[in-house]
């Protein structure tokens, strides 16, 4: 199961899943906000919500986990 | 022996040759969803079209008791015929004879071809299954495959050459398909790696299966060595016909036209709300391309790479478009390493071949980081630069929205050959973001006022109507001309259309430095 990652360094401006959601391959995760624009963080496959570790507000670093998934 | 029995000896050599390492090993293909070498190029050639060259041609080793086991063919059916009536040139290797090793006589073969497609400007296809160099050969199929490689590199920007991984590629071999103009992989019965798992697990204590260190997916998304992705054999040939139809014969050669049945003059309401009018918010710049090309119809290459980088093949009134496109979505449109490379070869690859370049910008820049910066994004970017700039097709360039900084210039400006430069009335073309260009132009005002912040929101506003607009750049003519987005389509046309009969050339010389 592929965690969703930050593309790129950025601040989390809005986190659009709960836990134990059921969530499809390309659904909008987290909005990050880069280089003045903001990105839609999607997910790369299918699966469920196990953690969600960021919160509105952070800032994070490219690579970062920010939803894990199960 | 009369006539008779020396057609029926003929026909039986035939049928020899054409069984390949046998029923069995052919069954073992199949087995494992790979189609056999000479059925592929059955479904990939028109039909009966097949010209089979050097079908008897066996190997000369005689060490390892080589001389007793010889197959005709010796591993790789060659030949040429055509594909929607153009002539090509194929090689097909054959998995079932000595696993598609590759020997003296094998290596000959496919010289042999590439030669005539040489001579004669006609597009070459490799279908790679093999699992390298025949060991038994020794040196020598060191020596056809460096043979081979050299005919890479002459036929480069001559002719097309398409490679599909259809099975195993490994060591030396890759370089072949890596000389080539696009490589097609199949997903899970094809891989490319120059050391395996098992040698990488002796040396670095990696471990990695076969599909995670050189599968489809991974020369697709990680490595940016392959160019498309594919489920299957026969839809990796569908998309070697597909890709074709886009490329001409020769460099000498125009890609072919064809028929447009969609008005020329075809307005696009919906394009006018394609490009938010808030900057912050991202839109995908392919519901610009797809609308504006005949019938809707884009054949992106390298989807899964450099995703901030959208490259692919279309056509404008039938005629065949190379097109370049900063993707907001995807880091937010920015140019790093990867999306300059797959820029800069897709640019080159299309001016080798005649086919003009419309360009669609919206880029804030190139991405930042200290990762970007010891990995040579100063060089890797100057391979735009160099690619545009050294390209002699028509070049038409559309800035949708931004287009900051260096970015600016490197996206197929006017400074940099665009022959036609269109901007959207969304366009913000400036040396710097407002809030970038306000912090240091103003930097003394804010800090000496009553309300820095005030102030520095009231002097972005300004710079941003001021600046962060296409009049600026259109009033030094560095635009030609600021378009309505519902008319992109009419408005490419006509200035494709102008520069049909462009002729260009650079300063001569033995050949450019690229930065490399």
């Amino acid at each position: 199961m592929s965690d969703v990652t930050a593309p790129m360094g950025g601040k989390v401006i809005d986190v659009k899943v709960n836990v134990g959601d059921a969530i499809n391959e390309g659904d909008e995760v987290v909005i990050l906000e880069a280089m003045k624009m903001e990105l839609p963080v999607v997910a790369p496959e299918g699966g469920t919500v196990k953690e969600i570790k960021c919160k509105k507000g952070d800032a994070v670093e490219a690579d970062a986990v920010l939803v894990a998934m199960g | 022996m009369d006539i008779e029995d020396k057609i029926k000896e003929l026909e039986r050599r035939n049928q020899e040759a054409e069984l390949g390492g046998g029923a069995k090993r052919i069954e073992q293909q199949h087995a494992k969803g790979k189609m056999t070498a000479r059925e592929r190029i059955r479904y990939l050639l028109d039909e009966e079209s097949f010209e089979e060259i050097d079908k008897f041609v066996v190997h000369r080793c005689h060490d390892f008791g080589m001389d007793k086991k010889t197959i005709p063919g010796d591993g790789v059916v060659t030949g040429y015929g055509t594909i929607d009536g153009r002539q090509v040139f194929v090689f097909s290797q054959d998995f079932t004879v000595f696993g598609g090793s590759l020997s003296g006589p094998f290596g000959e073969k496919v010289c042999k071809i590439m030669d005539l497609a040489l001579k004669n400007g006609a597009p070459v296809i490799g279908l790679n299954d093999s699992g390298g160099a025949r060991i038994q050969e020794g040196v020598i199929s060191l020596g056809s495959y460096g043979e081979i490689f050299k005919r890479n590199v002459w036929s480069s920007g001559v002719v097309p050459q398409i490679s599909v991984i259809m099975g195993p590629c490994a060591g030396g071999a890759v370089y072949s398909p890596a000389l080539t103009d696009f490589t097609i992989m199949v997903k899970k019965t094809s891989n490319m790696f120059i050391t395996g798992p098992q040698v990488i697990k002796a040396v670095t204590q990696e471990e990695v299966t076969p599909e995670e260190l050189g599968g489809a997916m991974t020369h697709n998304t990680k490595s940016g060595v392959a160019h498309f992705a594919e489920d299957s054999d026969q839809t990796a040939l569908d998309r070697v016909k597909e890709l074709l139809r886009f490329l001409p014969q020769n460099c000498r050669e125009k890609p072919p036209e064809t028929v447009c049945t969609d008005p020329s003059d075809r307005i696009d309401k919906e394009l006018n709300r394609v490009v938010p009018t808030n900057p912050k918010l991202p839109y995908n710049i392919k519901d610009i391309i797809q609308v504006v090309l005949d019938d809707q119809e884009f054949l992106e290459v390298q989807k899964h790479y450099a995703t901030n980088m959208v490259v692919g093949f279309g056509r404008l009134n039938g005629s065949v478009v190379g097109i370049v496109a900063n993707q907001p979505r995807s880091l937010a449109g920015c140019l790093d390493i990867n999306a300059s490379m797959k820029c800069a070869r897709f640019v080159r690859t299309c001016d080798a071949f005649n086919i003009p370049l419309v360009t669609f910008v919206d880029v804030p820049g190139f991405l930042p980081g200290v990762a970007q910066e010891y990995g040579g994004i100063i060089k890797h970017g100057a391979k735009i630069i160099y690619a545009y700039c050294e390209a002699t097709v028509p070049k038409v360039t559309v800035i949708t929205r931004k287009a900051y900084g260096g970015a600016y210039d490197v996206m197929s400006s006017k400074h940099h050959g665009g022959d036609i430069n269109y901007a959207y009335p969304t366009a913000e073309i400036a040396v710097m973001g407002p809030e970038g260009a306000v912090n240091i132009i103003f930097r003394k005002q804010i800090a000496e006022s009553d309300d820095p912040e005030g102030t520095r929101r009231k002097l972005v506003e300004e710079y941003r109507n001021n600046f962060a607009s296409p009049f600026k750049a259109a009033e030094l003519g560095y635009i030609d001309q600021i378009i309505f987005p519902e008319n992109t389509r009419p408005r490419l046309i006509r200035a494709l259309s102008m520069l049909k009969g462009k002729r260009e050339s650079i300063p001569s010389r033995r050949h450019g430095n690229i930065p490399l």
